[in-house]
């Protein structure tokens, strides 16, 4: 029975050779677009997740509620950990992480090695996440504060095949490390990536006993480190977070401390949650697991509505089958083979689909997802493909066309799904309306990254290059007069933050009338040259900015923002404090974006210091390799021993945004499978009607219907479906967009022009494509049509 | 009315090549009555094609009205075809989504008559063949001799000058057939030209001339009026 079956179906599928095509084509690419979106949002899924501890685990974050807004910090100051391990028995581990700035070359035997990923963690880090050492103790990782543990790829790199274990490697902060151990490359799911991981306790070094905060362990006011903490299985995390706080406050009293709150966060949430665990990227992820849908079931929609239009022409063979004496769980049967057959031939098609695109698809992604069939986590996806389509585009048609009633069927008539051009019309709606959807979503999605990438910064972008000074910062002066005398070079002024990604903030300012609601007022702070406003463009509302005298010390520039949350009228002139240094408010900054886009413009200060370490050198177009070149000169003679590493401001700001730009294009992308897919169901739909109206197209023709009257009465029906389906989709796309939109603070309009492309674009490829078949089926000679019989 | 020489058609297939016509020679004066006889596959339905202008011929000379058709292009056809002439099939050919109003009505409408007219015409002709009670059914629920009648009055409701007919009772019993037979006699009687394929005898009584072909050629014409 099944090998009769089996060869009945590949018969049927080599006879109708469109049929088919379309069928196993258009499930082939949805099953890949498919496959190829959950292997992303798998991908995504699978952050940190390989941690055997990865349910206990949890990242402490610091929030403080201040006038409503929660600030939330995702580091903690070091002695949480510290307290947490000695007092909360729930606690039955810590470790504190960070990134060591402090180191960016390494050197071993006059092989230099910059930009490792260099980490400080606490010696927990081995045994307390799944980071496993190939040679060295995963209890005592190190044997002393200068120990180091190299990822194997980084010991390869310095040591060939040589023992890493006991080599000795110079630091650019002139110490010397040895290595002590030599872990596997962290994976690339991992949110805690680095190559080289220091001893967190060497920072205990940097105390001299003498400063406000005597050691590492009582420095309550640097909230640099990551605290990542394993609970008993059981703990309520939100009491040990309480907790903590509390502890806080026993060791730092004070307003500041006083809405402080912990919040633990799982570390299975760290990849795609904010710091306190509102919906971040897993934003993203929902909505690419809705399109993985949308784009199955348009799918399975296809398949249903070929199947039932087919079962028209296959009614006779059909109810043959039944006169002859087949019963209708044989005839389930067959169809469902038969479903089950285009299934896996589409599979096998979208397996090498899949593997045809996937460097590309990684490029995009940014991912470096391996596809291999056969692991399980991809024949997962596999099989839960397998089963909705089946559930979906099989079982149905399967019972429907299986319960024909012979005697009427063999007159051409239908009962059952087959009759039932309502339903096949329901679902082109409903594929088209998602169709439209996607289509309005990815003009919006590509409005918006247009318009953060035009939007005007508040300063100016163009032909300014910037990079780290390093040993510059103690010949400035120097440096950038030799800098001015070279073509190409317009101005240089120098900062100690990076305007686009200026994170370092304090609540250690003051002014008259500060309210008790406002000790937890947090500002970010910008140390600038003199000139920096005029070589950014930044522009001074009030006041008259720096001075060039010696009082610009304490010359305190606020922008905007920062005088509304402080409240303060008339500012200029008035006192400020700042860490300690009295002084006064020389001018208010009109606010400009010192942060990506995703965030609001928050409180910020400008003020002149010495302590700048990024300079910033402004060109123009025509002459910016000239500036280059110069640049390279000057920095050749103070920093020998380093590569400099510049970036145009503007390419710096493409990179700020590459991952929306790529999940932008990944949405195109998918979007465009969408409704090429959706086309191919209504080219297979029309084929279809065609066919089986083609003695009536004979007949209208013999009686003087006229080639466009023929293209016209076959298309009307089909676009008065799309029409439908753009008054459905409209609505909801905007409500789904609105609601996108909400998370970007600075967002683009959704105009009704998108609305009025997207209903265009989508009439015109509904159109090319149901006249294609049109105008074939009423360009056909009539009298072949007719005398079949 | 109608002048054919020489006309040649053949089919070709991949394999086989048919000639279906063979230099055929043929006349018909406006108001005749013709039936057009012979065996199976002989060319009868080919032969009305080419003069209902659906099928172009391969050679020969096709005068419709004193006008050379043979090379003809397509829309020309059409356009002389849905004023001039009308069509009965064997199998009807009625569509099934209309009813009898409206597959009678569509002739009209791809001519451009306006629908005021286009009521009183249908209804006229149903009213000829007797239909009208059903005017509102769809082909299913009519009987063959209905149908054939529906399509018989879609044939006439333009008022052509000639009516092909292939085979119009090939699927009817006598009853029915006669009185498709006795309809056609009445329109030839009121000036429509008509020529018929028939496998019957009986029906090509009715006719004023029978042509009896083989192999694609006229073999006799026995005149009978
Ligand atoms: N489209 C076609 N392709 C190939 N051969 C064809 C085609 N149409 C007709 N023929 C061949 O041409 C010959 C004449 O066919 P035609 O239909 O005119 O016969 P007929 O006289 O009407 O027969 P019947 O009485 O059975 O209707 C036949 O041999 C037929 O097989
Ligand atoms: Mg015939």
């Amino acid at each position: 029975m099944f090998k009769t079956n089996l060869r009945f179906t590949w018969r049927n599928l080599l006879k109708n050779k469109t049929y088919s095509a379309i069928n196993i084509i258009g499930l082939a690419v949805s099953l890949a677009a498919c496959i190829l979106l959950l292997l992303w949002v798998q991908d995504e899924l699978s952050f940190d997740r390989f941690h055997s501890n990865s349910n206990n685990i949890y990242r402490l974050a610091a929030s403080f509620k201040q006038e409503g807004k929660d600030n939330v910090w995702s580091g903690t100051p070091a002695p949480v950990a510290t307290f947490a391990r000695k007092e909360l028995p729930e606690v039955a581990n810590t470790c504190r992480v960070t990134d060591n700035w402090s180191i960016s070359l390494l050197e071993y035997k006059g092989k230099k090695y910059f930009n490792n990923r260099c980490g400080l963690a606490d010696a927990t880090f081995f045994t307390m996440f799944n980071f496993p050492l190939v040679k060295g103790n995963a209890r005592q990782p190190f044997t002393d504060d200068r120990s180091v543990i190299l990822s194997e790829t980084t010991a390869k790199k310095f040591f060939g095949e040589e023992d890493p274990i006991g080599k000795i490697l110079n630091a650019d902060d002139k110490n010397a490390y040895h290595v002590t151990g030599v872990m596997k490359d962290m994976p690339f799911n991992s949110s805690i990536r680095y190559d080289i991981i220091f001893d967190f306790t060497v920072l205990k070094r940097d105390y001299t006993g003498n400063d406000y905060w005597k050691s590492l362990d009582e420095d309550w006011g640097n909230y640099n480190y990551s605290t990542f903490l394993l609970l008993a299985p059981g703990a309520d995390s939100k009491k040990v977070g309480q907790k903590l706080a509390n502890i806080h406050r026993r060791n730092q009293d004070g307003e500041f401390t006083k809405n402080l709150t912990y919040i633990p966060l799982p570390l299975s949430k760290v990849h795609l949650y904010t710091p306190e665990g509102k919906d971040d990227g897993i934003t993203i992820v929902k909505v690419f697991i809705i399109v993985a849908a949308i784009i199955l079931l348009i799918a399975c929609i296809n398949y249903v509505n070929l199947v039932t239009a087919r079962a028209i022409k296959r009614a006779k063979e059909i109810s043959l089958r039944k006169i002859i004496g087949a019963n209708k769980g044989g005839l389930f049967w067959q169809f469902l083979h038969e479903a089950l057959m285009i299934f896996l031939i589409a599979m096998l098609v979208a397996t090498a689909l899949i593997y045809l695109v996937m460097p590309l698809y990684n490029e995009i992604a940014g991912k470096r997802i391996v596809f291999n069939p056969l692991q399980g986590n991809v024949l997962l996806v596999y099989g839960i493909t397998l089963l909705a389509t089946m559930l979906l585009a099989g079982i149905y048609p399967a019972l429907s066309l299986s319960s024909f009633k012979p005697l009427e069927a063999m007159k051409g008539k239908l009962s059952g799904l087959g009759s039932k051009v309502a339903f096949r019309k329901v679902l082109v709606v409903v594929q088209f309306s998602f169709s439209i959807m996607l289509i309005v979503g990815t003009i919006i999605i590509g409005n918006q990254l247009k318009y953060i990438r035009q939007k005007n910064l508040g300063y100016n972008k163009e032909n300014l290059l910037y990079f780290g000074m390093r040993n510059i910062t103690e010949h400035y002066d120097a440096a950038k007069a030799e800098l001015l005398k070279q073509p190409g070079v317009v101005a240089v002024t120098a900062s100690g933050a990076d305007i686009m990604n200026a994170w370092s903030s304090t609540g250690d300012a003051d002014w008259d009338g500060k309210t008790a609601a406002q000790q937890t007022f947090v500002i970010n702070q910008i140390s600038a040259e003199r000139n920096f406003l005029d070589v950014m463009n930044l522009q001074i509302v009030q006041g008259k900015g720096f001075s060039g005298t010696p009082a610009d010390s304490t010359n305190y520039l606020l922008n905007e923002t920062a005088i509304k949350v402080m409240s303060i009228k008339d500012p200029v002139g008035k006192r400020f404090t700042f860490h300690d240094k009295k002084g006064v408010i020389a001018g208010v900054v009109k606010d400009f974006h010192f942060q990506n886009l995703h965030r609001q413009i928050e409180p910020a200060i400008i003020y002149f210091s010495p302590w700048r370490w990024r300079m910033y050198v402004k060109t123009t177009a025509k002459d910016a390799s000239k500036a280059v070149a110069a640049v390279e000169k000057i920095w050749k003679q103070y920093n020998p021993d380093y590569p400099l590493e510049y970036q145009f401001l503007d390419d710096a700001f493409d990179t700020n945004y590459r991952s929306d730009i790529r999940v932008g294009k990944l949405f195109n992308c998918f979007a465009i499978i969408t409704i090429l897919i959706s086309c191919l169901g209504l080219f297979g739909l029309v084929t279809y009607t065609a066919e089986t109206r083609i003695k009536e197209i004979g007949v209208r023709k013999v009686l003087g219907a006229s080639v466009p009257g023929i293209v016209s009465m076959l298309s009307k029906d089909f676009l008065k479906l799309v029409g439908i389906s753009i008054v459905i989709a409209f609505p909801v796309a905007w409500w789904a967009l609105s609601k996108m939109l909400e998370s970007y603070p600075y967002r683009t309009a959704i105009s009704w022009w998108v609305f009025a492309l997207a209903g265009f674009i989508t009439l015109a490829i509904a159109l090319v494509t149901i006249s294609f078949q049109a105008i074939k089926a009423a360009l056909a000679n009539p009298v072949k049509s007719l005398r079949s019989e | 009315m109608i002048k054919i020489t020489d006309l040649e058609k053949v089919y070709r297939t991949e394999e086989v090549e048919t000639v279906a016509l063979n230099k055929l020679s043929i006349e018909v004066k406006e108001g005749e009555f013709v039936a057009i006889m012979g065996p199976s596959g002989c060319g009868k339905s080919t032969l009305l094609n080419i003069l209902g202008l659906l099928d172009d011929p391969d050679a020969g000379s096709f005068i419709f009205n004193k006008i050379e058709v043979a090379n003809f292009n397509e829309r020309k056809r059409a356009d002389l075809r849905k004023h001039n002439i009308g069509f009965v099939f064997q199998s009807f050919n009625l569509i099934d989504e209309l009813t009898v109003f409206e597959n009678v009505e569509l002739p009209l409408i791809y001519t451009g008559v306006k629908s005021a007219d286009r009521k009183k015409r249908v209804e006229e002709v149903l009213d000829k063949v007797q239909i009208m009670h059903r005017r509102n059914h769809y082909p299913q629920q009519l009987s063959g001799g209905q149908q054939q009648r529906v399509a018989v009055a879609r044939a006439v409701v333009n008022k052509p000058k000639l009516i092909l007919a292939d085979e119009p009772t090939g699927n009817l019993d006598s009853h029915n057939g006669n009185e498709v037979m006795e309809l056609m006699t009445e329109l030839n009687e009121q000036g429509t030209t008509i020529v018929m394929v028939t496998h019957s005898e009986h029906d090509a009584r009715y006719s004023h001339r029978i042509i009896r072909m083989l192999d694609g050629q006229t073999v006799t014409e026995n005149i009978l009026v």
